[in-house]
């Protein structure tokens, strides 16, 4: 996964060094050129232009005029300083499943995000993690707009024999949402999983239900789901998520259409979030829960 | 619509810096072609075409002799316009034929939506449409395309039980021979699933389709390039729908696509309704990026309205204005540009005539609704409006998913627009004549 930008992390090698009064440093001409490189590479990968000007503005700050110990190599430096803020980037983090384990229960997850996302096949495959440790998932409806919605969210909860709490379409998402909590209560299930629309941010209507979807309800956690193969445009709405609604973690799908990387970079940079899992395909295990290691091993290939 | 809209303003300010700068030299172009870059990277443009494209861009513009009587600063502004007006490609044709329609492209992409949007734009031009389900893959696929169809009393296939896609569509094209145009519409898929590409391929030489759309999400980064490719190596693409333009995504992917497949954007998505589709025109959408600088090409495609009866700016001066030609003018917005833009160029305020706020305000969505509106009137609602009575309006409003308040608002727009015309009626102004005299 990820083998894009793990390709291009070793163009930064190509940075010279010379000899300033018998010590070894990093040559500051050579290292504007091999950083501009380098920023066009990130993009390449889909990190979003503002962020990759950043990292490479402060990858620059921490380079320049860094002596070489002996022993070391130029690729050694760079390749470190690299970690060292992609380590920064990412240092919140969300365990779910213990977030799970230790919340007072019925816990309510409420999953939003722009249009054919993966919010809906996302919380199927939630499900299913619920379930293989042994909690109650039910589903709400909160789709009440979508053509076919309900059914797509139906037909996911009879093969994973679990409850969906529907109304018909055009029904208050909110009202939904809220009956499904009281049904956990009622039954003692563990966790709503609420589904909602996909829609624009740039609706203010839209934006507005989704704010009286959480003041109903006060979830627990509000899941921002979105595609890892989507471009800068992934950062932008990341923010009017945040501003307008609040969201509490990340979740990038699609990561098997060979994604890039950049785009987790991105938003967790700029939201200051952390990303729960990534989606990596269509079936219901093809969930990758995040881990700052293991991502970080993605990237620089270590 | 948002399509490189970042891009538009960055070459409106690439223009205006052109113009401060005394000398066109190397410094000056070198600036203007790293806005142009910085703009193209955050649409997503793929980044070595943006590089390629600057690099052109760079050398044309230093070392190609300007044209005779051309300036220095035009030189490089018409390099600018002929290398995006490559990027962008050229217009794609979409007959009112017969025809079928295979719709491809990534997961979530758009395809479903898409494929009722089409059925609607066809029967909407007098075919007769019918819809294809062969996403047998995806839960509620089969429920939402028969949902979508049924709304809008377009007719709908499919087999909800049957695994294979293939046959499917074979019944399809049994079943639905009566029908003149078919779209067909597949589950999403990636470069990478083989099996699924390989169904894809099945699928294309079963139908034989006359168009292969590839629906693209505006959102998508860099990877639009390769899923472009290798959707146009399983069944050859004939033309590009981009979708979601109603957010902030900037569909610069696009052009990676045009640029890969040869094939034309032909439409763009606006919205989730069955309406919010629009034709993509290569030159309008141009002329809006370069902005009021490009005021001529605006003014040639005015005269092709006009001559094509859509819209009779003479006639709306002489203050003989009916609802129709508010809707030719909604219309003409799709093609041209947003109405404000439009009005801006217009001569008015060269005739001492004040756009009020009031008709400023009207925003594009507003004015979509307005079409919906319209679109549920008689033929004699809409020459003579004075005769919707409120019986009219409740009719009106329900037809078109309205309240009566949206089709008495734009009742009230209708005539204070008829108002602010009439008062030019005495002037008896000639707009060809008018909009010379505003060239810049
Ligand atoms: N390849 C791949 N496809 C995915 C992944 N996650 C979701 N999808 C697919 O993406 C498409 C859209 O998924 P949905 O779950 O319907 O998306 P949504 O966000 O609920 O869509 P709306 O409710 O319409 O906004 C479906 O075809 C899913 O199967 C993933 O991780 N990888
Ligand atoms: N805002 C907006 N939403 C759109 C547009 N086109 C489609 N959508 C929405 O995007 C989501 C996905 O659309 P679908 O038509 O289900 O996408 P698809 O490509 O058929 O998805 P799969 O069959 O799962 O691959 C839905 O929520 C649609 O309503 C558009 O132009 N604007
Ligand atoms: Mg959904
Ligand atoms: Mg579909």
């Amino acid at each position: 996964m990820f083998e894009a930008l793990k390709s291009k992390i070793s163009s930064l090698s190509k940075i010279k060094e010379v000899l300033t009064e018998g010590e070894i440093s990093l040559d500051d001409s050579s290292l504007r050129d091999t950083l501009w490189e380098f920023q066009i590479e990130l993009m390449e990968c889909d990190v979003a232009l503002p962020v990759a000007e950043r990292i490479s503005e402060v990858l620059r700050e921490r380079l320049i005029g860094k002596k070489r110990k002996i022993g070391t190599s130029v690729e050694e430096i760079v390749r470190e300083a690299f970690r060292e803020i992609v380590d920064e980037i990412f240092i919140h983090s969300l365990d779910f499943d213990e977030f799970i384990e230790k919340t007072e229960k019925p816990i309510l997850l409420v999953f939003i995000g722009v249009n054919g996302t993966g919010k809906t096949t996302t919380i199927a495959k939630i499900a299913k993690r619920l379930l293989d440790n042994d909690y109650t998932p039910i589903l709400a409806s909160g789709d009440t707009f979508r053509a076919g919605a309900e059914e797509q969210l139906r037909e996911h909860a009879e093969r994973l024999g679990i409850r969906v709490i529907a109304h018909r379409y055009g029904a208050d998402p909110a009202a939904v949402i809220y009956d499904a909590v009281a049904h956990a209560r009622a039954r003692k299930a563990d966790v709503v999983l609420a589904d909602t629309s996909g829609r624009m941010h740039t609706n203010v209507n839209l934006m507005d239900q989704l704010r009286k979807i959480c003041r109903v309800n006060t979830p627990d956690l509000v899941i921002f789901v979105d595609e890892a193969i989507a471009g800068n445009d992934a950062v932008e709405r990341a923010m009017r998520f945040e501003r307008e609604v609040g969201i509490d973690a990340h979740i990038l799908t699609k990561v098997d259409a060979d994604a890039k990387g950049g785009t987790a970079l991105s938003v967790v940079y700029e939201t200051k979030k952390p990303i729960a899992f990534f989606g990596t395909g269509q079936r219901y295990e093809d969930l990758k829960k995040f881990s700052k290691d293991w991502f970080l091993k993605q990237f620089l290939g270590e | 619509m948002r399509m490189l809209e970042k891009l538009g303003k960055s070459l409106r300010e690439a223009i205006r810096k052109l113009a401060r700068s005394g000398r066109v030299d190397e410094a000056v172009v070198n600036e203007v072609v790293r806005d142009i870059q910085r703009a193209l990277l955050q649409s997503d443009v793929n980044v070595k075409q943006v590089m390629e494209l600057s690099k052109r861009i760079k050398e044309r513009a230093l070392k190609e002799e300007p044209l005779k009587g051309m300036t220095a600063r035009e030189h490089v502004l018409r390099v600018i316009y002929q290398e995006l007006v490559n990027l962008i490609g050229k217009p794609a044709q979409i007959e009112l034929k017969p025809q079928k329609i295979l719709m491809v492209g990534l997961q979530g992409s758009g395809k479903t939506t898409t494929t009722a949007k089409l059925a609607r734009y066809f029967q909407k031009r007098g075919l007769r449409t019918a819809v294809i389900c062969a996403d047998n893959f995806r839960p509620g696929a089969y429920e939402q395309l028969k949902q979508l169809a049924e709304t809008h009393g377009i007719p709908f296939y499919g087999e909800k039980n049957e695994k294979n896609a293939v046959k499917i569509v074979k019944n399809a094209l049994e079943n639905m021979k009566e029908y003149e145009v078919k779209i067909i519409d597949t589950a999403g898929r990636h470069a990478l699933e083989e099996e699924l590409i390989e169904e894809l391929k099945n699928i294309n030489k079963v139908v034989n389709p006359d168009h292969k759309f590839l629906v693209l999400d505006a959102a998508i980064g860099q990877l639009a390039k390769e899923q472009a490719e290798a959707f146009h190596k399983a069944v050859g693409i004939t033309g590009i729908i981009v979708t979601k333009l109603d957010g902030t995504a900037k569909g610069g992917g696009a052009l990676s696509a045009i640029s890969v497949t040869g094939a034309p954007v032909a439409f763009v998505g606006t919205g989730e309704r069955i309406d919010d589709l629009e034709r993509f025109d290569p030159d309008s959408f141009i002329s809006r990026l370069l902005g009021i600088g490009d005021l001529k090409g605006l003014i040639e495609k005015f005269k092709e309205i006009e001559m094509e009866k859509e819209i009779k700016p003479e006639e709306i001066i002489q203050g003989r204005l009916t609802l129709k030609d508010i809707y030719a003018q909604l219309e003409a917005m799709n093609r041209i540009g947003p109405l404000k833009q439009i009005i801006q160029m217009l001569p008015f305020g060269s005739l001492g005539f004040d756009i009020s706020d009031e008709m400023m305000q009207v925003t594009e969505e507003k004015l979509r609704k307005y079409k919906y509106i319209m679109d549920s009137m008689t033929e004699e609602e809409l020459e003579n409006p004075k005769i919707i009575n409120s019986s009219r309006i409740k009719r009106i409003a329900r037809g078109s998913g309205t309240t009566p308040e949206d089709v008495k608002e734009l009742l009230k727009y209708y005539r204070t627009m008829s108002k602010a015309l009439k008062g030019l009626k005495g002037g008896r102004v000639n707009l060809r004549k008018a909009m010379k005299h505003f060239r810049i």
